[in-house]
């Protein structure tokens, strides 16, 4: 199943089978700035860095041009990654993790463990 | 004389059968009409033949129909919403379903408003003879009428200033940037023939781009239970169940399958009468007329436009 790498931080996620990127990150307790969570808006949209996404449902050319895509411009919402990815969010955003209490492993992974964690599917990247 | 509500909301959606589950079963309106493309819907307290369209491609507001009194209104609407140099022009019986004849405008905020006289009537659910409270088939949510509609406009001052001048809108309700200052940032209006606190708003934002459109319920549990159903039907729910500030509407956000932004909206209201003045919201109070008990915005109620 594909991974999602978030960069800067580097934490990455496993996406389920034709879960969108929106949905493989809220489902690690991972938040960023989104709107109407249905394709709509175009407030969810990130970079695409590396890696090949694609739309399962018709997208508006009014919330993500053709151009767009072409740079590489994602809409997070409505983006089933088929190949590992890795995003980038937009300026001035950043990532919050809402779920760090009740999964602590996706802060910082202990020491000498395998830095996976099968509860969340998310993983640090180690460097 | 002149406009008496919000008649019908025309909206492009991406995908029409998501669109048909959405306003069919989780807000309980009834498909009235249908044709490749595009669904015609109306709610089971309404009297017109529709109150919505839906069309597939796309997202946001094709346009919206006020349903007017009168041939003179049409006339004279004409005639004022050109001097003020917004563009009209006619359309003609049969270009909508079931419409008569009407005046076309484009606002200068590139919205598209069709005022007009005559729909198909085919009465509400429960009737005119001896009705029930409500029908006993009722689905989902089971929204009573479309409301009102809330429009953006990076002039939202002049957007009210057309309503008002050439459609007779009264403003029920505004915010300024401060009472020095009262250059409008959002208003709040009531047509002139009309029992509700506003049937249009206008906000500061991208010009041609729908906020929310809104259904009428009967209260705050009917809030309520509506907010139920949307999880009920994993709809995003944008806010609420909360109260505005601003109109003083009890009130839940939410989206369609496309992303547009639609609202159930309930509660007493401020009276809207020809002698009672406009009640003005400063800017620094707007969260609070928005959100009354969050009292701040989410970054969505001013970025999420479709």
């Amino acid at each position: 199943m594909p991974e999602v790498t978030i960069l800067p931080d580097g934490l990455q996620v496993t996406a389920a089978e034709a879960e969108t990127v929106l949905a493989a990150l809220s489902r690690a307790g991972l938040r960023y700035r989104v709107g109407c969570k249905r394709g709509g808006c175009g407030v969810c949209k990130v970079q695409l860095v590396l890696g090949e996404v694609r739309y399962e449902r018709p997208v508006a050319e009014s919330v993500l041009s053709d151009d767009e895509r072409v740079e590489g411009i994602c809409l997070s919402c409505r983006a089933v990654p088929i190949t590992n990815i890795a995003i980038e969010l937009q300026e001035g955003d950043r990532l919050r993790k809402v779920l760090g209490f009740a999964y602590p492993n996706s802060a910082q992974p202990p020491p000498g463990r395998s830095a996976s964690n099968p509860a969340t599917g998310t993983k640090e990247r180690k460097d | 004389m002149g406009v008496m509500r919000l008649g019908y909301v025309h909206l492009r959606v991406t995908d029409l059968e998501e669109a048909r589950d959405h306003y069919s079963n989780t807000l309980g309106m009834e498909v009235v009409h249908e044709e490749p493309g595009k669904l015609h819907l109306k709610c089971w307290d309404e009297w017109d033949h529709h109150s919505l369209v839906l069309e597939e491609g796309g997202v946001g507001l094709v346009k919206v129909g006020y349903k007017c009194s009168s041939e003179d209104d049409l006339v004279d609407y004409e005639k004022r919403s050109s001097a003020f140099g917004a563009t009209t022009g006619r359309f003609s019986r049969g270009e909508n379903l079931t419409v008569g004849d009407g005046v076309r405008i484009t606002l200068p905020s590139e919205h598209t408003v069709e005022l007009y006289t005559d729909m198909e009537f085919s009465g509400t659910e429960t009737g005119s003879i001896n009705p029930e409270a409500w029908p006993r088939n009722m689905r989902g949510v089971g929204t009573h009428w479309i409301d009102h509609c809330l429009i953006a406009a990076e002039d939202p001052g002049l957007i009210e200033r057309f309503f008002q001048e050439c459609l007779d809108f009264r403003t029920a309700e505004k915010v300024v940037e401060t009472m020095e200052h009262p250059e409008v940032i959002g208003t709040w209006m009531t047509a002139p023939e009309s029992h509700a606190a506003h049937d249009l708003a206008v906000i500061k934002g991208p010009n041609a781009k729908l906020h929310h459109f809104a259904y009428h319920l009967d209260d705050w549990n009917a809030i309520l239970r509506a907010a139920d159903i949307f999880s009920m039907d994993d709809v995003p729910i944008d806010i609420g169940p909360t109260r505005h500030g601003i109109t003083r509407g009890e009130t839940v956000y939410f989206f369609d399958p496309s992303g547009n932004r639609n609202e159930v909206f309930a509660g007493l209201e401020h009276r809207v009468q020809k002698d009672f003045p406009t009640i003005n919201w400063t800017a620094d109070q707007l969260g609070k007329g928005i959100f009354y008990h969050d009292r701040e915005l989410n970054e969505r109620f001013t970025t999420v436009f479709t």
